[in-house]
């Protein structure tokens, strides 16, 4: 059986046929799963540019913050230490104590604005330069400040010459060093704000690079997706256009040979051309077997339709499987002996019960059988056998009735298709056999109904076994009872 | 006997009355007896924070305010804070230190200035607090203030060793209704 390949009817089992049929899945649900992919892209390109501006608004915040402010606060200590020595000097233009108390005072707030402002230098200064400079700042503020006091005591004494000359000799040069430290820290909060304007500037590009792409992308994606839903859902509805064609002439063509004959027979009977009883007889016995065929006909259509609508309108009882295959043969034995096929009927001893209702699962194995006739060649040889299997997929034990014929065999890329309504095989059709396509179908919804499955393994020119599996009553209690006490927790 | 008694009873009252009796009462009529510390608040002597002197003699503080001393010990110029004419304390200061009236005082440093026997005059500042700021930015300054007006931005000095919450501290401004 190196050939041969299995396939369940709606499952992949891994091999090629699987995976088409996976995609055939894919197809049913396309245009869902396109539009969750399309949302997660965007959800994705979202998160990404959300992150990304937050990232740019972060770097802007610390540019601000650090850099700006700091050349602010920067800004107005040079103010205040200039104004420190402009009040100073004020007090030299009047010789009223009065006002250059006043100008003393305010010498001496604009001093302590310094002081307070080199300390928050300080208490913020990160980098090893920024601590330098601003060690270096305190102390020749504090040295100029000792100066700055000698100067305006000489002032306020009255001694004016000495206050200039002090000023001269030790202020300037001191106030100039305070100058200087104060620039090279404008400079340091210079350097950064460059700094993290073009990490800000580049923050942006990088951005603005990634929102183009991802809505690009997103856009591509979103294109492509609209198109293969568009193209799924065609090809869709031409393959149903095509299958329901195919299905229409196939009953056409079923309905039209019974009719030619019963037609045919009626007219010679009307036409006085058939004489004597046994002809008569004989013509009435083909058009009843020509109409029976018919009224199978439409009985199938009319069962295919019903399925579609009566999914819990089974009745599931403990049935015995014997009981059920005796049943099915009782029904197919005028069939299969007016065929000449011999049946090879194995049924193992102790089967348990099965799951199931008698007229569905009866109906499946019946088509089954059907199927085996019309397509087993030159062979007349039909085997059923029932047993009990530990199923790979399903936990739990299982019935299978599997039937068997050595017939024309099914190609392995159509076993995907056979469980399909109205899918006929090129093949089966060039070989005129018979059929509206719905048989299958129609089995497989069946055993889908009763809770189990049907599958088949088949290799071209040996034939092919279709196996229904069913539940047995005792792992349907069994489920029914994990059932029931998941849905108490 | 009667007599004689009553002539001592008189005499002693008279005692009282004119300050010659320490330890008679200290007041009649309300009024604090002339020549005896007043009611009035203490009038501390400033000087600044950084300046080693703690304590001056009244004599002292009279030639350091009449300007006949320019420099402290440690070498520093003295600068001499006082306030306005008519202000309490300046009169106080005048009455109890310089022991000279306001034009007296003016006609001293008029005349030291012109024969160069004081070298500069005094600073004069409207108020308490441009008296402590003075002295608080120049570090030979020397002034005076109210107890009331002190801070901890200039020093006490004290006075023949006595400071302005001491009973017997000399230096007091006179209230405005005290003549």
């Amino acid at each position: 059986m190196n050939r041969q390949t299995k396939f369940v009817a709606g499952k992949a089992d891994g091999h090629r046929p699987g995976v088409v049929a996976g995609w055939g899945a894919l197809s049913r649900y396309s245009s869902a799963l396109w539009l969750f992919l399309v949302l997660c892209v965007v959800i994705v390109a979202g998160i990404v540019v959300i992150h990304d501006v937050r990232s740019t608004g972060v770097e802007a915040q610390k540019m601000y913050a650090g850099s700006v402010l700091g050349l602010r606060r920067i800004g107005d200590l040079q103010y205040a230490a200039q104004e420190t020595r402009r009040s100073t000097f004020y007090a030299l233009s009047t010789k009223d104590s009065n006002l250059q108390v006043k100008y003393a005072d305010q010498s001496r707030e604009a001093d302590h604005l310094v002081i307070e402002g080199v300390s928050a230098y300080l208490s913020e200064a990160k980098t090893p330069v920024e601590m330098e400079v601003g060690k270096r700042l305190q102390h020749d503020w504090s040295a100029y400040l000792s100066v700055r006091d000698e100067v305006l005591a000489s002032i306020l004494e009255g001694s004016t010459k000495e206050a200039v000359d002090l000023d001269l000799k030790d202020g300037v040069p001191l106030f100039d060093r305070v100058r200087e430290d104060l620039e090279t820290i404008e400079r340091l909060y210079d350097d950064q704000a460059f700094q993290r304007l073009a990490n800000v500037a580049a923050s942006s590009r990088r951005t603005m690079i990634r929102l183009v792409g991802v809505l690009g992308t997103t856009l591509i994606f979103a294109i492509v997706s609209v198109w293969a839903i568009q193209r799924s859902r065609m090809q869709s509805a031409i393959q149903l256009a095509k299958l329901q064609m195919e299905f229409v002439a196939s009953v056409s063509h079923e309905l039209r040979t019974p009719l030619t004959v019963i037609s045919s027979a009626a007219d010679n009977i009307a036409d006085g051309l058939v004489e004597g009883k046994e002809e008569i007889k004989n013509y009435g016995s083909a058009i009843r077997s020509q109409s029976q065929q018919m009224t199978e006909l439409v009985n199938e259509i009319l069962l295919f339709a019903a399925t579609k609508d009566r999914k819990n309108a089974y009745v599931l009882r403990p049935l015995k499987v014997p009981d059920l295959l005796d049943a099915v043969l009782v029904r197919t034995s005028e069939l299969v002996k007016r065929a000449g096929f011999t049946l090879d009927v194995q049924i193992d001893a102790e089967l348990p019960c099965i799951v199931g209702d008698m007229s569905a699962l009866s109906q499946c194995l019946q088509n089954l059988l059907i199927n085996a006739i019309k397509y087993s060649g030159s062979s007349r040889w039909i085997g059923v056998r029932a047993f009990v299997s530990d199923s790979e997929v399903h936990t739990g034990k299982r019935v299978c009735i599997a039937v068997q014929d050595r017939g024309i065999g099914i190609q392995r890329s159509e076993l995907p298709h056979i469980f399909e309504p109205f899918y006929r095989s090129a093949a089966v059709t060039a070989e005129q056999i018979h059929g509206t396509g719905l048989g299958l179908s129609l089995s497989k919804t069946l055993a889908e109904a009763m809770g189990g499955e049907l599958s088949v393994v088949s290799e071209l020119g040996v034939g092919s076994i279709f196996t229904l599996h069913v539940q047995i009553t005792e792992e349907l209690k069994l489920s029914i009872a994990s059932a029931a006490s998941g849905a108490n927790q | 006997m009667r007599r004689l008694a009553l002539l001592l009873l008189i005499l002693v009252d008279a005692g009282c009355v004119s300050g010659a009796w320490p330890y008679g009462f200290v007041e009649h009529d309300g009024l604090p007896p002339q020549g005896v510390p007043s009611a009035g608040e203490s009038l501390a002597i400033v000087v600044n924070r950084a300046n080693a002197v703690n304590n001056l003699s009244t004599a002292e503080l009279r030639r350091i305010f009449l300007g006949a001393r320019g420099h402290w010990p440690s070498g520093r110029r003295i600068t001499i804070v006082m306030m306005e004419p008519g202000q309490p304390e300046r009169a106080a200061v005048l009455r109890q230190i310089c022991q000279m009236s306001e034009n007296e005082f003016s006609n001293h440093f008029l005349h030291g200035l012109f024969t160069g026997e004081v070298l500069v005059s005094p600073k004069i500042l409207a108020t308490p607090l441009g008296v402590r700021k003075f002295v608080f930015n120049v570090p030979g300054a020397i002034g005076y203030l109210r107890i009331s007006d002190v801070d901890s931005s200039v020093k006490i000095v004290s006075i023949d060793e006595r400071f302005p919450n001491e009973k017997t501290y000399p230096l007091h401004v006179t209230p405005p209704s005290v003549k």
